[in-house]
């Protein structure tokens, strides 16, 4: 990847995020009740409507409003809470941290787990080993997150006590604590996110254990393993990449429902308080972090692909 | 006598499949001396493939041996466990695959998988390995060898990659070696290279090796002897000379004489008033551009430059003549015939019998009646899920719109002329041989009673004897209705057989068109000749 490339792809992100500020600013803008009647009630007098409007600027033409917004966001201060009076973007920010690193180790574990079921899988294909894999994550994708959620606080933090049912705790406070709190949501994540990885590193590794390289590899005498993990794997792997990404997006918003059984008080969480609250503010900071944080992970995936695959070249 | 690097006596080979027992190789004997190069030909499905799987232990879980010995020296390989096999693979037997783009891994550099070898095998460190690869790579005629080994496959070229597979063969210098069709995938000029380095080697090393190939001319100048197998059987054993100049079995006759050979002519030369005629398609500086700029390169006002396809080539098909269009691949031979088929946009001029056609806009309903292509391979070009009179049917009711009985009896006499069956018509394609389905394509083709029929490389895909029935049938054709072709091959010898004129194409321009007698006499043109001297004449 040619760093005239990288640039341009910066480029794109910056271009993606900027349609995405439009949209956000727009549906804000078709709501029915704009944001001094929400902060108000239905009941407010003219007058107090009218001076509120005044103090947050709504009077102004909306490509005014859209500009004096844009141009805080660029400096990173995303207003004003409608809900706590307090500035939006630290508040959101923290909760990004929060809901990243339960990201983070939920693809890390899951990656631990998913990876060597879809080998074995792909290497004993059509044989018991590989239905078991199967059925057992089908039960992981399927069942409902409260579902699984209930069962490992029922067994790991009720019956066997070795757990904390919820609550988050910084790792910057008690790095162990953290992790203990940390742990259940993990593991009900990864749960549900190991069937798709671990289909398509078995469907992947299939194919590529029946390609012409592979047979080659074999019939230059390479021992069993070294076929599997040289040949086989490094190349299974490389679309699992791109479904690694794509989960990143749902890890930040896809998971509230395990965010709050576990009372993590991550960005998807914060995002639907501020719903709830038509905090109009914090919806539309929620909603470009998270535009943001999904475009840069689709960019370091494609950025891994091409150090992984030397024929991508991009251009 | 000294014991052959490699016997094989009585061996028998089944595949379990659902319809039944497929007998694969019935009762097999060979045997090669060390330095000797045994031929092995045979059409597809006549079980050479299994018998190098069978060779190197690698068969599928289907495979059933029915008795027979595998010998390498004294060592029985039938014997042997796996572990004992995966030591002898790579060590004491190479192999060297039809596809080099294939048969190596994408993502790992060159050096790498050549490296793996000589340390698997030889106990080497990965430096030693290195150092050692990249004087095979010197040995294989590769320029700068350590430059090639960090390179990727994509990074090289097919030829050189073939030289990299060749290396890896060679690499622990293996008494026996299987060459699987290793030129089939290359150009006509890199494969006479290629072969000319397996000469060197083979003399250099000594070594055993079988020499897989369908195509008898190339067999004939690299074996010392050939063997003949069909449908498992072994045919005819013997010195190449004598096998394909005087072949004992009928077989091996049918074989041999399907063969095309460059001084028998198939067609009858154009009279001088027909050598005279107007042309029937003029084609006037047709170019052809590949690649249009991505929305994305819009975007940020990039200009890219476009891939030239043709460049500025004109030529004349006159009424009935055949000109054949040669060139490698990716020459524009295609390019060619798609533009003239309106499937690829074009600037320049064709003129169809006296009215100019400039685009894709003028090919109205006459052009596309009279100019019909038909394809390489059948099976994608036949729709899987459309009966034989279906397809049949379609050009039709695009161009005649006949009423129901006629339309199916028009049907039942497009089948009969290329001599399948009418019965053919509720068939699916699926139910139909590689060669019945070329002829369904030939059929649907002269639906329209065209008068000119571009036929693009459509007997490649084809085993030599189904291709000789196919351009006799083409030919018989081509007398009934005076069609002219414009015959795109990569194949010299088939093509001086059946051309009238021939037209040589590189790298998108054409480079020269001559009649077949003066292309027979020496062609001026240097890269003419070095497609003529690449290019093996069968013997016998």
């Amino acid at each position: 990847m040619s760093p005239a490339y990288a640039l341009k792809r910066c480029g794109l992100i910056v271009y993606t995020l900027l349609v995405v500020s439009l949209i956000v600013f727009a549906i804000t803008q078709v709501l029915p009740a704009d944001a001094a009647t929400m902060l108000l009630g239905e009941n407010a007098t003219a007058e107090a409507l009218a001076a509120v409007r005044e103090r947050l600027g709504l009077e102004a033409p909306v490509w005014l409003q859209y500009a004096r917004w844009l141009g805080g966001v660029v400096q990173g201060d995303f207003g004003t809470s409608l809900r706590t009076g307090l500035p939006v973007a630290p508040l959101m920010m923290e909760a990004l941290g929060r809901s990243l690193l339960l990201a983070l180790l939920s693809i890390l574990l899951m990656l631990a787990i998913a990876v060597p079921l879809g080998v074995i899988a792909a290497v004993r294909r059509g044989r018991a080993a590989d239905l078991i894999v199967s059925v057992l994550s089908y039960v992981g994708v399927s069942l409902p997150e409260f579902v699984t959620a209930t069962v490992f606080v029922l067994v790991l933090a009720d019956w066997l006590q070795i757990l904390p049912a919820s609550g988050y705790v910084a790792p910057t406070q008690d790095p162990l604590r953290a992790l203990q709190h940390l742990a259940l949501p993990v593991l009900t994540v990864s749960v549900i996110l190991v069937a798709h990885v671990s289909r398509m590193v078995r469907s992947e590794l299939v194919d590529v254990l029946h390609s012409d390289y592979v047979r080659a590899a074999r019939l230059k005498g390479m021992k069993p393993r070294t076929v599997l993990l040289r040949h086989g794997l490094r190349n299974a792997l490389l679309p699992t990449i791109t479904i690694v990404a794509l989960d990143v997006g749902y890890l930040l918003g896809g998971v509230i429902v395990v965010e709050e059984i576990f009372a993590i008080p991550g960005i998807g969480r914060q995002l639907i308080v501020a719903i709830q609250a038509r905090d109009l503010p914090a919806i539309q900071a929620g909603a470009l972090i998270m535009a943001a944080t999904y475009s840069v992970a689709n960019f370091a995936a494609d950025l891994a692909y091409a150090w992984l695959d030397k024929r991508i070249q991009y251009d | 006598m000294e014991q052959p690097a490699l016997t094989i006596s009585g061996y028998s080979l089944d595949y379990l499949t659902p319809r039944g027992v497929h007998h694969a190789l019935v009762d097999i004997d060979l045997a090669i001396a060390r330095g000797e190069v045994l031929g092995l030909v045979g059409e597809s499905g006549s079980g050479k493939t299994s018998l190098a799987w069978s060779i190197m232990r690698y068969l599928p879980g289907n495979a059933r041996e029915n008795g027979g010995r595998i010998l390498l020296g004294r060592d029985d390989l039938r014997a042997m466990a796996p572990a004992a096999i995966e030591e002898i693979r790579g060590r004491r037997i190479g192999m060297v695959f039809q596809d080099p783009s294939t048969s190596l891994n994408p993502t790992l550099s060159l050096g790498i998988q050549l490296a793996e070898v000589l340390e698997r095998h030889r106990g080497l460190t990965r430096r030693q390995a290195w150092r050692e690869g990249e004087q095979m790579l010197a040995r294989v005629g590769l320029k700068d060898p350590p430059g090639m080994m960090r390179r990727y496959p994509h990074e090289a070229s097919g030829g050189e990659k073939q030289r990299v597979v060749i290396a890896q063969a060679f690499a622990c210098q293996p008494e026996c070696i299987l060459f699987d069709e290793p030129t089939t995938a290359l150009d006509v000029i890199t494969a006479r290279q290629i072969l000319e380095l397996f000469a060197e080697l083979q003399a250099e090393t000594g070594v055993a090796s079988l020499y897989i190939s369908h195509d008898l001319a190339l067999v004939s100048r690299v074996a010392d002897r050939v063997a003949v197998l069909h449908h498992g059987n072994m045919v005819e054993q013997g010195q190449v000379a004598g096998v394909f100049g005087a072949p004992r079995e009928a077989y091996t006759r049918r074989l041999v004489a399907a063969v095309p050979r460059p001084d028998r002519r198939l067609v009858a030369e154009l009279g001088p008033a027909e050598a005279a005629a107007a042309p029937l398609v003029a084609a006037r500086g047709v170019s052809v551009e590949y690649g249009r700029p991505s929305a994305i390169a819009r975007l940020f006002g990039r200009d890219r430059a476009p891939v030239v396809g043709n460049r500025a080539v004109s030529l004349d098909v006159r009424p009935g003549e055949i000109v054949g269009v040669v060139g490698e691949s990716g020459s524009g031979k295609s390019t060619l015939a798609r533009a003239l088929t309106g499937l690829n946009p074009f600037s320049g001029e064709i003129v169809f019998d006296g009215r100019p056609v400039r685009g894709i806009a003028d090919m109205d309903g006459a052009y596309r009646r009279d100019v019909q292509i038909i394809f390489q391979h059948p099976d994608s070009s036949l729709n899987p899920r459309q009966r034989i009179g279906e397809i049949l049917a379609r050009p039709l009711r695009l161009h005649d719109r006949l009423p129901g009985a006629a339309e199916a009896a028009r049907i039942g006499e497009l089948l009969e002329q290329v001599r399948l069956p009418a019965t053919y018509a509720g068939r699916y394609p699926h139910q139909l041989s590689g060669g019945e389905k070329q002829r369904v394509a030939i059929a649907r083709a002269f639906a329209t009673a065209p008068r000119l029929v571009i036929c693009d490389e459509i007997t490649s895909a084809l085993d030599v004897s189904v291709q000789a029935a196919v351009i006799e049938l083409l030919l018989d054709l081509r007398r009934r209705h005076g069609t002219a072709y414009l015959f795109i091959t990569h194949d010299l010898n088939l093509v001086r057989q059946i051309a009238h004129r021939i037209a040589v194409m590189y790298r998108g321009d054409l480079v020269e068109v001559l009649d077949a007698q003066a292309f027979s006499a020496g062609p001026t043109h240097p890269y003419t000749r070095s497609l003529v001297a690449a290019v093996p004449v069968p013997v016998g």
